[in-house]
């Protein structure tokens, strides 16, 4: 898992160094949350009601842009083939590459969720257990993009082909965190939310285990 | 027996680019690939690393590989220095990367998007040298090297020839007759 470590910082490195990437789905993720705010308001009730659906479209989106980027780093300058060369199983890249999402979409789910606050009148005394259910949601999420992306690495029209494979086996995920997420919004007690973040760890559960155990597969097949 | 190569083929779409090769490679042994563009050298290679599948026919490695491409693959926006203990780190590695990039007249801290192909390829060479596998699959390493790298590539390869095995695809026969024990000519398919 050290390597794996290592291989998200390194990732990250390179994409703070190359911007290209990063600024795009920041501004994808900005400019999709105020138009939407605009379209929808400004009253509160009907702001309050998409919040959900709306934050996880935008996250769903950030994600599958990140999953691309993660395997996009190693085509571009044709590096993927050293990291398949290192001696010993391939999870580690698999799990690398999930580990460099994850250290950009938290953070960016913390900004999505203050900005949704905002802009659609999210409840900020619900910041811990909405935050609990973006990150539920985007591990599992990321997971099987991470594991898709790796798969269309090198193919023509990844980006067209990715979204088309992922969204179809997404869909229990994105279900259960936009349920969660507006069961908090509407103000329901966390013991009824508490079944959708349990779905939701068992989704990351299932997804995480099946995407490590077929990514070297897959990468060396 | 550090590579063994049994009556492959190998089929990219209805073309054959390899035909039955049978092929075998020990430690201590140098081997140079000639041939034509597109009579599959670098597949030959890619296949030879693991990086392909044959269509038919067996592969047997008994050792770490690595691959050097044509051009080399590095990311632009790492240094040098920062490349190499990254290797270092996933390959399980301690070498002496400071004296690996001072022995190639390498700088340590420019973006490897201001090094020119052949700096590229010196440090290529320099990160062979740093990793020591058993098993050095180099695709065309000469091109782009000025006299004093090509002096430092065949120094690289006399060291390599101690106790890996080198296969090397190249279009120059002098180099071919120069470092190699024998050749393997392919013609196009």
């Amino acid at each position: 898992m050290r390597r794996a470590l290592l291989l998200a910082l390194r990732d990250l490195r390179l994409e703070v160094r190359d911007r290209a990437g990063l600024l795009s789905v920041l501004a994808f993720f900005g400019v999709m949350l105020f138009i939407m705010a605009l379209a929808l308001g400004p009253e509160e009730a009907p702001l309050r009601r998409a919040a959900p659906g709306v934050l996880w479209v935008a996250l769903a989106f950030a994600s599958t842009l990140l999953s691309t980027r993660a395997f996009a780093l190693e085509v571009e300058d044709g590096t993927l083939d050293d990291l398949l060369l290192v001696p010993g199983g391939k999870e580690w890249v698999y799990f690398g590459k999930l580990l460099f999402q994850m250290l950009l979409l938290l953070p960016l789910s913390a900004l999505a969720f203050l900005m949704a606050a905002g802009l659609f009148y999210l409840p900020l005394e619900k910041a811990l257990p909405i935050l609990l259910t973006l990150a539920l949601g985007t591990l599992g999420y990321a997971s099987v993009a991470t594991f898709y992306a790796g798969l269309l690495a090198r193919l023509r029209g990844r980006e067209v082909l990715l979204p088309l494979l992922l969204f179809s086996l997404v869909v229990p995920v994105v279900l259960s965190a936009v349920r969660a997420t507006a069961g908090l919004v509407e103000g329901l007690p966390l013991s009824e939310v508490a079944s959708w973040w349990q779905l939701l760890a068992v989704f990351d559960v299932v997804y995480l285990t099946a995407s490590a155990l077929l990514f070297p597969v897959v990468m060396e097949g | 027996m550090l590579l063994r190569l049994e009556a492959i083929s190998k089929r990219f779409g209805r073309d054959w680019v390899l035909r039955d090769l049978s092929f075998a490679l020990d430690r201590g042994e140098v081997v140079a690939l000639l041939g034509p563009n597109g009579s599959g050298k670098t597949t030959l290679l890619r296949l030879m690393a693991g990086l392909l599948k044959p269509t038919r026919g067996r592969v047997e490695r008994g050792g770490r590989v690595l691959f050097l491409p044509n051009p080399p693959a590095f990311h632009r926006h790492l240094t040098a220095r920062e490349h190499l203990l990254y290797d270092l780190a996933f390959h399980g590695g301690r070498g002496d990367w400071r004296g690996a990039l001072v022995r190639f007249g390498l700088p340590e801290n420019l973006p490897l998007a201001a090094f020119s192909s052949g700096m590229k390829k010196r440090l290529a060479l320099a990160r062979l040298i740093l990793l020591g596998p058993d098993l050095w699959l180099l695709d065309e390493p000469e091109t782009a090297l000025d006299g004093e790298g090509r002096e430092l590539l065949l120094k690289v390869l006399q060291e390599a020839r101690q106790g890996a095995g080198v296969v090397l695809a190249t279009h120059d026969r002098a180099l071919a007759a120069q470092v190699a024990d024998r050749t393997l000519e392919l013609g196009v398919a």
